[in-house]
This record gives C-alpha cells, structure tokens and sequence, in this order.
C-alpha cells in the first residue's frame, strides 16, 4: 500500500494494430484513498513518439520533464525527430542511470516510425529492461488486470476505430476493477500521418 | 604565478590571429597527402604510407582507421596525435551515443562530436592543438539523396511532413568530412589535405563528376595519388579505405534476420594491386 | 391447564419497560458460538492475530480482509435514514461492487457494515438471531439500546484479537422512538443524531454537516443521505459502486433503492452543475 508505485495510482496500455497503434491513460491523481484530481493525463508526446509513464506521480512528472529535454537537444543536434526505436534505447538508458536510486514509474511507448513506416511499442520497468511487445503493453496499478483484459479483448490486424474499442474497453474496464485508477481516460490513435485523442467519461467512484 | 601556466596556450595575437592553430596547420601542410572522394554508392579515402626505411614493416602500421562499422577515418599532419584521434572518436561514438541510443552516430554527429575534441585543445589550458586535418567518411541509413529528390518531385507530394531544424527524418546516404585542428569542419564532394593538397584538389576538381560509381571514385583517387606520390606505388605503399555496401563478410557470423555488415572497410594490398594494374 | 396458560401467554406490549430479572437474562446472552472458534495456536493469540490481519500497520499481512467503505446514518424528524456504498476491496482489488452493507436485522433494525466484510456480516447476522430470541422469550421486539449493547458487548469479549467492525445500528421503537447507535470493534459504543463510518466517512461527514437539520422532509433527508454517499464514492477510492438507501420509520423500514453511483453522478453534475472539478471535455 505504501509503495512508491502505488501512492498516487494510474494505468496505462498501449495496443498495435494495423498500420496503426493505440496508447491510452487514466486521469487520476490520489494520494491513497483520496482523489486529488480527475484531470491528470500521463501520456506525454514526442513528435513522432508518444510515451506513457505510471507510477510515483512526481516522478512522472520529473521524467516527462526530463524526456522532453532530452528529446529537444536531439531533434536540435540531429535537425530530425526522434524514432520511437531510438526513443526506446534513449528512456532505457536514461532510467538504468539511476539504477540505485530508481525512478518509480513504469513507462509505455507507442508511435510509427516514419521511415519503416511500422508501428511500434514497448514498455520498461522502472530501471530500463525493455518488453518489447508484437500485440500489447500494460503498466499501472491496474496492469494486473489490464493483462487480463487485453488478453481477452486484443487481436491482431485492427483497424484504427476498432483498436479505438478495443483499447478504450480494455483500459475502462480493467480500471473499474482497481481502487486507485479510473476517473476518466484519454485515448490516442496514431495513424501515419494522423492522430486522433479521445476522452473517455469513466465512472467516477 | 603558478596559476600562469594553465592558461591556454592558444592566445590571441593582437591581430587576432591564433597562431598556434596556424602553426598546427602548418604541421599538417607538412604531412602525407590524404584524399577523400564520395561517389553515389560510397566513398573512398586514399594515402600514401611512407616509410623512412626499407626495413621497417609496413603491413603493421596504419593511417586509415574504422571508428565505427560505418565510419573511416584518415589523416595528413603528426601521426601520434591521429592516434588519439581515433581512440576518442571510438570511445565518444559510445559514450556519446550508442551508450544512449543503442545505435552508432550519423556521420555528421561523429564529426562534430571529433571537431569538438579538437575544438578544445584549442581552449584549454595546458594543451596545444592536434597537429592534424582529418578526412571522416561514413554511410548514414535513412532517406538517400536521390529518393528524397524524386520525393520532392512528386506531384502533389505530402507536405505535413515536420521539416527544417527540428522536424524531418534522417538523411541517409554517403557524406565526407574535413576536420582542421581549429576545430572546423567543412563537408565534400571531394577533397585533399596535406603536403600537396593544392594540386590535388585542382586535380580532383578535372576529373571529379557528378553521378560517380565507387569504383570510378578508387580509380580517380589513385591517379590523384599518382600525381603527388614521390616514391612507388604498391600495395604495400598506398592505404585506401571504402564507405560502400554492407560487407556481411566481415561480420564474422551469418544467419541473424536484419544483420548487416560494416560498410566501411580496408581494401588489402593485393585489391589495390588490383586497382593499380588497371591504372 | 390455567397454570399452563397463565405461564406461557402474555398480553404482547403490555409492558415496555425491563424488570430487573429480565435485565440480567440480557446480560447473560453470553454468546454460546463465543468461544467455539478455534484459535491460533501460538502463546499470544491476540496479538498474532492483530499482526496476520492488520493490512493498516503492514500491507503485507498474509490474511488480507475486504475493507473499505462509506456508510451513514442520521436521525431526523420523520425516522432515521441509512446509506451506505457496495464497494469492497482487498487492497488495491476492487473485489466487488454490488455488495449489500445494509443488513436488514429484523423488520425495524438495520445494522450497516464497515471493516472486515465476513466480521460484520457474521456478528450482525448473529445479533439478528439474538434479537429474534428476544422477541421470542419477551414477546415483544427488543429496544436498540438492547441490540447494540448485545453486540458491542461481544466485540468487546474478542477485543485486540483482530475483529474489524464500525457498525450502525438503526431502528424505531416505541419505548425509544428512532434510535442510532455506533459500535466498533474496540468496543466503543455511543447514541447518536449523525454517524459515518468507513474509509469515505471524512467526504459524507462534509456534505451531511453542510446540510443537516433534525426537521428535514423525508425527501430532503433521503437526497441528502444519496448526496453524502455520492460525495464520498467520488473522493474515496475504496468507495463506490452503488447508493443503497433505507428510511426507517416507526412502523419498519423502508428502502429506497439500491442504484448505481453512475448515473446518479453524471445527472448531478450536468443537471445541478456540481462536481465541476471533473472535465467532461477534451483541454
């Protein structure tokens, strides 16, 4: 209960389609029992890349930040977004630096790589491991049961509205089953040169 | 007054000159000539290996050098300060890079990232500046020159596309470099550097073509090396290095999906004997 | 025969009042399950069983037991309402939604549920039987006084042996009119207007304060008890699912539903332009 992973509560998942991905959070911020605020998304975007953290809700924070700067001096050195591949390595490498002193999130990837042409996602745990996935990727305290409904609701090849479904049932369902996630949702679709953001109104108890 | 001393060595004369650069510069108008040609499927960096004594075994020294499997590297100017050139611009290609990113630097990040190391010597207290121009070749994956052009011809091609400084996506193909001991980096079609780098380049300037294959590119950069060379030229007296296609052969293994083999490579004595007998 | 007649009948309700033998048989309902559960067999009983079960101390006690509520209960002028939410977790695990935290006791006593699911379920389902003896051996339904002393008293036998209960009892009796008591597993036992109990107590206690008045209508006073437990199911994490609701009157209780938080929420929201905290749109 009083893990640094599961103080402030959040989910996310990230889903691949066909010729298309899907990565989609939860809104809420509490501090264990108490719901602070309906409004907290934690999924961060990237040019190309969109990232994904759960977890201690100010390291969250932190390393969106520090992404962020990251990826700007890149994208200034190299005059090109960043791959999500390469985006992959840069979060992993950047996390296993704090290796003994870790900070407590688990993140999410999701994008197209636009010279592939291919979808892409992977998640990390909270030191840089990298799970590379072909159909999906959880994290939060309701990953548990996002397993369980992403399991039973994925397949292969769907298009961008059905993935849309897919993910959206999957996330608001997994999170009504989780005390510390829920209280509303975004969802992006990422196409190749489109990317749609929904709200989803999730109960708010 | 201790403290005078690490000051950088490098000060501005009063016209504003930094002469120990110059100084530098004239080091390497002093070296061995070295020349870089790019061609459309690669690029090749030619010198010549000088030895001051018949006895001395040339097959175990050497002036063109891999930095990464993408990468080569040649110089004009002191030996020894290309020596730890090339040990930092290996090590900071890691560090600097795929350390981070898992994947090697594009040519032009490397080459920055060497021009910096330069850059430095001449800033710093205590040091003096490399006495060395490099020559930098190396093949980036990503968007080559001629589909990016046909792109852009398209019709009604896709303009979203993020563009300019921070938009975009790599530009791939081959690029060549000179790197001075000011730190300064310049790109190329085709270039010389060293003792006779002026008559080389004027050389290089008549026979240079747009559209050039690699194997034209070895065979212009012989005769450019023929023209300035002083003694024979053998296998064993000329070093050449090629940016061209994936040499899976040297990976060392086969049979992993996607692999691919370093693009740079040493041509061996007997290819350039090769290459020299067609002359 | 007259003997017979005169031992076992009784005018019903001829006198609410206790005598004093009629005292001490209360007292003595010493409960005859009490001491047939087994028990850990460790020297410190007590104490082992407050270290297995305590998830609040150490969440990672090997016997984790549902909590989480919100439960309340107020007297007004027209009876006592009860609410209550249908949550129950186990941690982090939201292991129900539809779980029923009014127990119905008897046809005008309502006990309400928090703490450890099986405790109260159990103790309570207990008490009911015991008021029934009551009724049975007194011919006339026991007073709420009587009822709660009854469990409070038991908790009390198994006080720091890791039972975990807030409970509210509720009920309508002519000697006592309506009548609210609080018990907790440490034994506290109190009368009352107004109780919450539960993780969301905090969040119902805000909203019931604000707007309580012993003179509410029964409409106003039945909103009132949906609106405090809406309150807490949106601010508590361990809160939610379904309002269920009872009015207790003096001729039994009533319920008055027992809907999803849901619905409720959103129409309070769009239709009354409350909880404006939570977005409804995107930016």
């Amino acid at each position: 209960m009083s893990s640094p992973f599961s103080i402030n509560g959040g989910a996310c998942v990230a889903m691949v389609g066909k010729d298309c991905v899907a990565i989609a959070c939860d809104l809420r911020l509490g501090l264990q029992a108490l719901t602070v605020s309906n409004n907290f998304p934690k999924i961060f975007n990237y040019g190309d890349v969109y990232l994904g953290l759960t977890g201690l809700a100010t390291d969250v924070s932190t390393v969106a930040e520090t992404m962020r700067y990251k990826v700007n001096m890149y994208r200034l050195r190299e005059e090109r977004q960043i791959s999500p591949q390469t985006m992959a390595n840069l979060v992993s490498s950047s996390l296993y630096e704090r290796r003994f002193g870790p900070w407590f999130v688990s993140p999410v990837i999701a994008g197209i790589n636009h010279t592939t042409g291919k979808p892409f996602i992977c998640g990390f745990d909270s030191i840089g491991c990298i799970d590379f996935a072909k159909d999906f990727i959880v994290s939060g305290t309701a990953s548990d049961q996002l397993f369980g409904t992403c399991e039973g609701l994925w397949e292969p090849d769907l298009g961008p509205e059905d993935l849309f479904e897919t993910v959206s049932q999957a996330l608001l369902n997994a999170v009504d089953r989780d005390a510390l996630s829920g209280w509303g949702a975004h969802v992006y679709i990422i196409e190749k040169d489109k990317v749609t953001k929904r709200l989803l109104k999730g109960r708010q108890d | 007054m201790a403290d005078r001393y690490s000051f950088s060595l490098t000060t501005f004369s009063p016209s504003g000159k930094l002469v120990q650069i110059e100084y530098a510069l004239n080091a390497v108008n002093q070296g061995v000539t070295s020349l870089g040609i790019k061609a459309t499927n690669g690029i090749v960096l030619a010198t010549e290996k000088k030895s001051s004594s018949p006895l001395i075994d040339a097959s175990s020294s050497s002036k063109v050098s891999l930095i990464t499997p993408n990468i080569g590297m040649v110089y004009s100017g002191m030996g020894p300060d290309y020596r730890v050139l090339v040990d930092k611009a290996r090590k900071v290609s890691h560090t600097g890079y795929k350390r981070i990113y898992n994947e090697y630097p594009p040519t032009r990040i490397l080459v920055q990232d060497v021009a910096r190391v330069m850059q430095e010597a001449t800033q710093s207290g205590g040091v003096r500046p490399y006495g060395v121009s490099l020559l930098i070749a190396g093949w980036d994956d990503g968007i080559e020159p001629e589909t990016a052009a046909e792109e852009a011809a398209a019709p009604d091609a896709e303009k979203k596309r993020a563009t300019g400084k921070t938009g975009g996506v790599l530009k791939g193909g081959p690029s060549l470099y000179q790197v001075d001991p000011s730190g300064s980096y310049f790109p190329w079609k085709a270039t010389a550097i060293g003792k006779s780098a002026t008559s080389a380049k004027t050389f290089l300037e008549k026979r240079y073509t747009e559209g050039l294959e690699l194997e034209d590119a070895v065979h212009i950069a012989l005769l450019t090396l023929k023209e300035t060379i002083e003694g024979e030229m053998n296998g064993d007296t000329v070093e050449i290095g090629i940016v061209g296609p994936p040499a899976d052969h040297l990976m060392g293994y086969e049979g992993v999906e996607g692999a691919q083999g370093p693009r740079f490579r040493k041509l061996s004595p007997q290819e350039i004997e090769d290459y020299l007998t067609n002359l | 025969m007259d003997s017979l007649v005169a031992q076992y009948s009784r005018p019903a309700f001829s006198n609410e009042g206790y005598q004093e033998q009629e005292q001490q048989e209360l007292a003595d309902v010493a409960p005859p399950l009490s001491l047939k559960f087994a028990l850990p067999p460790v020297a410190q009983q007590a104490a082992w069983l407050r270290a297995m079960t305590d998830d609040h101390s150490n969440p990672e006690v090997p016997i984790k037991i549902a909590h989480g509520t919100t439960t309340l209960a107020f007297r007004f002028q027209g009876g006592i309402i009860v609410a209550t939410d249908s949550r129950a977790t186990a941690g982090n695990w939201i292991a129900s939604q539809t779980v029923k935290k009014v127990i119905e006791i008897n046809s005008c006593l309502l006990g309400t549920m928090a703490g450890g699911a099986a405790d109260c379920q159990y103790w309570l389902a207990y008490l009911g039987m015991q008021c029934r003896l009551h009724e049975l051996r007194h011919k006339k339904r026991i007073s709420v006084a009587a009822a709660s002393k009854i469990l409070a008293n038991l908790v009390y036998s198994y006080k720091g042996m890791g039972l975990s209960m807030g409970t509210m009892c509720a009920g309508v009796t002519p000697q006592e009119g309506p009548a609210l008591y609080y018990i907790d597993s440490d034994g506290t036992r109190l009368s009352g207007n107004l109780f919450c109990v539960g993780s969301g107590q905090t969040f119902a206690y805000g909203v019931l304060d604000a707007e309580y008045s012993y003179d509410l209508s029964e409409e106003d006073a039945l909103e009132l008890g949906r609106r405090s437990i809406l309150a807490a199911t949106h601010r508590d994490a361990f809160s939610g699912g379904y309002i269920n609701l009872y009015h207790v009157k003096e001729d039994g209780w009533v319920k008055h539903g027992f809907n999803d938080t849901n619905p409720i929420f959103w129409k309070t929201k769009l239709e009354k332009g409350e909880f404006s905290n939570v977005t409804a749109d995107l930016e």
